[in-house]
């Protein structure tokens, strides 16, 4: 085959390609998903698989929270996450010894509860002078005109994060001022913290302070059924700093996060992860390994089917019994054993891996379809002029199986996609990346489904079909144009 | 070659390659179990040593104890298999697994400690669940791909095909997972977890049975007969371009026989191979859809194994596995030879 028959056969077989609309649709998926792949790193987080596993970067996002858009399909609204940095604060100084700092929160008509949590990080304190320590005082003014104490003068030091939510002693503080609403009476919140109420609802009680409170009603009811008190509310921090000259709090860099009831674009999971930008990243991992496996395992197949055919005798006999055993060795429960005892899984470890248990079946139809062309006349006249095996392998049996090949190597992308997901969803995988199959196997393991956090378990597995679908259109185009049978439709 | 010969030469030919495999499986777990198997001496040892040992230390002293410390890790080295060079223990191991013996697990599942027992429960539960999924499939997909074919470009089969060419691309476990939050979760109709309730017995038992198995099964049958379905659709298409189907439509056969009767017999071969295979490969349960239902069948029960470290279970599920494997391959043969009269003269020999 020369160079120029090639050139020819591709631009015919483009030709027909363009015709096919599966195909073209195929192939406006798939460089949609190549562009989604290489632009992640700019349309989400840069580095997202450092920072994957690390919880305490996810510390500022809500855990298990629905998708924002989720609120057009319900009736029970779900408030959105506001963050402030410094710059959208109002700090003042009302002494020298005094900053304010006031966060406003409009809690809108229609929302069913109040934010999850409030969470101020970033307060950076130089203590030169322990005895004069700075303290601070948080509290929550609401549209009612009551304010709940949060936190009332304690010491700064510059590891503090203020964590409304999570926060035991502050929510035994909402306790007390709730309890004193309503009952009148005065709790000491030191003992409030032993109070079963508060350790089984800690996570809760930050509802009640968007709530409606009045005198008389029962504090129990309003921890298990808040009614949302809707309003213009505002976050107070006083920060009393006794020695200003010796003690410095720097709050250029502080971040006032009303965590939301929902987040962004996908939602989030178990530990605040933003899922959107997991499966925007999980689409790079995806292509990655499901078409250089498919391409792997083709070639390696197409090469042994070939030869194995045109050898012939007993190197074929030889050939086909390797071919068979690898075809017989369940390769599920193998590829699971091999990662469970390597332990260290790489991405191209397990590319190896797939592609090792993925070639057999490529290689069998190679070969019976070497078979037919290794008898054609001029295979015999090549090594009459005294061609070598290789050269006939390569120059004049493979290429003729090429745009097969190409057929092969699509329809078998989905396959690999869908192998690389199955053996992340069951923990074997990359540790280091972040993988559609490692966020299932997170939602597995964390029981999203009998929960129904469906913002979790939907997405991933969406993106690994689409993906499929993609390779599986153009395959099937490929596939029709070199089997005219099903041309003829 | 006869037909007889042929089916010899196939039979003998699985056999080998079922040998070999053997091998290759014990060499695997071999090593594994080595580690997890010093780990267990370690252990026995120390016990030993915290009990038996410090109390012959105090009434027999230093000698007594140092040979009968020596004496028990001996004992254990032997007990473990930790005496033996590694190519002696996979040997061994190999010819007990094709013995059928495949030894015990150190905690018991399903109650027994038996390998073969617990495999024994296991089998029929997965057979339950994918057999009568995957025949299910089979009607369905041969049904509508034949009827596809025949109204070939309609909007049924462009409504197949498209509907085939995204099942395909769909994770089976990750459908179950939606279909149990869509299901299950928000609208009750079916269980969380497939597990069987012990408890029961007689009709009340069938009747949890078939209310555990309902979901997994139609998460089975949605994602495989479209695919089943298309490819039907394809062979049935080529087969009613050949000469001998125009031939019988000139001779005026009814259309309806000439599907059945002619088509589907001549496309028969390639559907047989899948239909066998399907069935198969239904034995070996799927692993991770059996996890994510929570369904106790051999793919549960690898998971399990294998979280475990029972190597005697995995090597026995692993064995199992294969010889079906090997023994799909011969019937597919033997189908073949039958239904195909070329295979057994011509392309047997090149086989």
């Amino acid at each position: 085959m020369r160079w120029v028959d090639v050139k020819e056969g591709f631009k015919e077989f483009l030709e027909e390609f363009k015709r096919e609309k599966t195909g073209i649709a195929g192939v406006i998926l798939l460089i949609l998903l190549v562009l989604v792949a290489l632009t992640a790193p700019y349309t989400t987080i840069p580095d997202l698989p450092d920072k994957w596993r690390s919880s305490a970067y996810w510390e500022d996002n809500p855990k298990n929270v629905p998708p924002t858009w989720y609120n057009m399909f319900t009736s029970q609204k779900l408030v959105p996450q506001v963050a402030y940095y410094s710059d959208e604060l109002s700090i003042t100084h009302p002494s020298n010894t005094e900053i304010l700092i006031e966060a406003p929160y409009s809690f809108s008509k229609g929302y069913y509860l109040g934010p999850q949590g409030i969470i101020i990080r970033n307060i950076n304190v130089t203590l030169n002078l322990p005895s004069e320590a700075p303290t601070y005082s948080l509290y929550l003014e609401r549209p009612d005109g009551k304010t709940v104490p949060l936190v009332d003068n304690k010491p700064l030091t510059s590891s503090t994060t203020i964590a409304v939510g999570r926060d035991a002693a502050i929510s035994a503080n909402i306790y007390v001022w709730l309890v004193n609403v309503t009952e009148g009476r005065e709790l000491d919140p030191l003992q409030a913290q032993m109070d079963p109420i508060v350790i089984m609802n800690i996570n809760t009680l930050v509802s009640t302070a968007f709530a409606r409170v009045e005198p008389g009603m029962n504090a129990q009811d309003i921890i298990n059924n808040p009614e949302p008190l809707w309003g213009d509310y505002k976050l107070v921090l006083k920060i009393d700093n006794p020695a200003p000259d010796q003690n410095k709090v720097i709050i250029d860099d502080i971040k006032i996060t009303f965590l939301g009831r929902s987040y962004g674009t996908m939602g989030t999971d178990y530990l605040g992860r933003d899922l959107w930008a997991g499966i925007i990243w999980g689409s790079r991992v995806s292509l990655v390994i499901g078409i250089l496996v498919s391409v792997l395992s083709t070639v390696i197949g197409l090469v042994y089917g070939v030869t194995s055919a045109y050898l012939g005798g007993n190197a074929d006999e030889f050939m086909m019994r390797i071919n068979e055993i690898f075809a017989s060795i369940p390769s599920l429960p193998i590829l699971i054993l091999i990662g469970a005892t390597v332990g260290h899984v790489t991405l191209m470890f397990i590319v190896l891996l797939l592609v090792i248990f993925g070639w057999m079946g490529i290689a069998r139809i190679a070969r019976s379809m070497a078979l037919q062309i290794k008898e054609q006349t001029y295979i015999e006249a090549a090594r009459a002029l005294g061609a070598g095996n290789g050269r006939i392998i390569f120059k004049h049996i493979l290429p003729q199986l090429l745009p097969y090949a190409f057929a092969v190597i699509a329809l078998s992308v989905p396959g690999a996609v869908i192998a690389e997901a199955s053996l992340s969803f069951l923990g074997i995988g990359d540790p280091t990346a972040v993988t559609w199959g490692q966020i299932l196997n997170a939602a597995q393991a964390q029981a999203a489904t009998t929960k129904g956090y469906w913002w979790w378990v939907l997405p991933p597995g969406l993106g690994i079909a689409v993906v499929g679908l993609t390779f599986v259109l153009i395959g099937t185009a490929l596939d029709k144009i070199l089997n005219p049978r099903l041309r003829k439709l | 070659m006869g037909y007889l010969k042929y089916l010899v030469f196939r039979i003998l030919n699985a056999i080998l390659v079922l040998l070999i495999v053997t091998f290759i499986i014990s060499a695997l777990f071999v090593k594994v179990a080595e580690q997890s198997n010093l780990a267990k001496m370690n252990d026995e040892m120390m016990q030993w040593d915290r009990t038996t040992g410090q109390n012959i230390l105090r009434t027999q002293g230093q000698d007594v104890y140092e040979k009968a410390k020596a004496e028990y890790e001996q004992f254990l080295r032997e007990k473990y298999e930790l005496n033996l060079p590694y190519w002696q223990k996979v040997y061994n191991k190999a010819v007990r697994t094709l013995k059928l013996d495949f030894g015990t697990t150190t905690t018991p599942i399903f109650g027994t400690n038996n390998v073969s027992d617990i495999i024994k429960v296991a089998v029929p539960r997965s057979i339950l669940l994918f057999t009568t999924a995957t025949i299910i499939v089979i009607i369905l997909g041969i049904f509508l791909g034949v009827r596809a074919a025949r109204h070939a470009g309609s909007v049924f089969d462009r409504g197949l095909s498209i509907f085939a060419l995204l099942t395909y691309s769909l994770p089976m476990w990750w459908t179950g997972m939606m279909f149990l939050l869509i299901f299950a979760f928000k609208l009750g109709w079916f269980p969380l977890s497939s597990m069987f309730d012990p408890q029961l017995t007689g009709w009340e038992h069938v009747k949890d049975v078939i209310y555990k198995l309902a979901l997994p099964v139609f998460t089975y049958v949605f994602v495989v007969f479209g695919g089943w379905a298309w490819t039907t659709r394809n062979i049935m298409i080529g087969t009613l371009q050949e000469d001998f189907i125009m031939a019988a439509r000139a001779k005026g056969v009814p259309e309806h026989k000439i599907i059945y009767g002619h088509a589907l017999r001549a496309a028969a071969p390639p559907i047989v191979t899948m239909i066998i295979f399907a069935l198969l490969g239904s034995l070996g349960g799927a692993i991770i859809s059996e996890l994510v239902f929570n369904y106790p069948g051999m793919g549960r029960l690898y998971w399990v194994a294998l979280q475990q470290n029972e190597t005697n279970l995995l090597i026995g599920l692993t064995y199992f596995f294969t010889v079906l494997y090997l023994a799909g391959v011969v019937l597919a043969d033997m189908v073949y030879g039958f239904l195909d009269p070329r295979v057994k003269v011509g392309a047997s020999a090149k086989m």
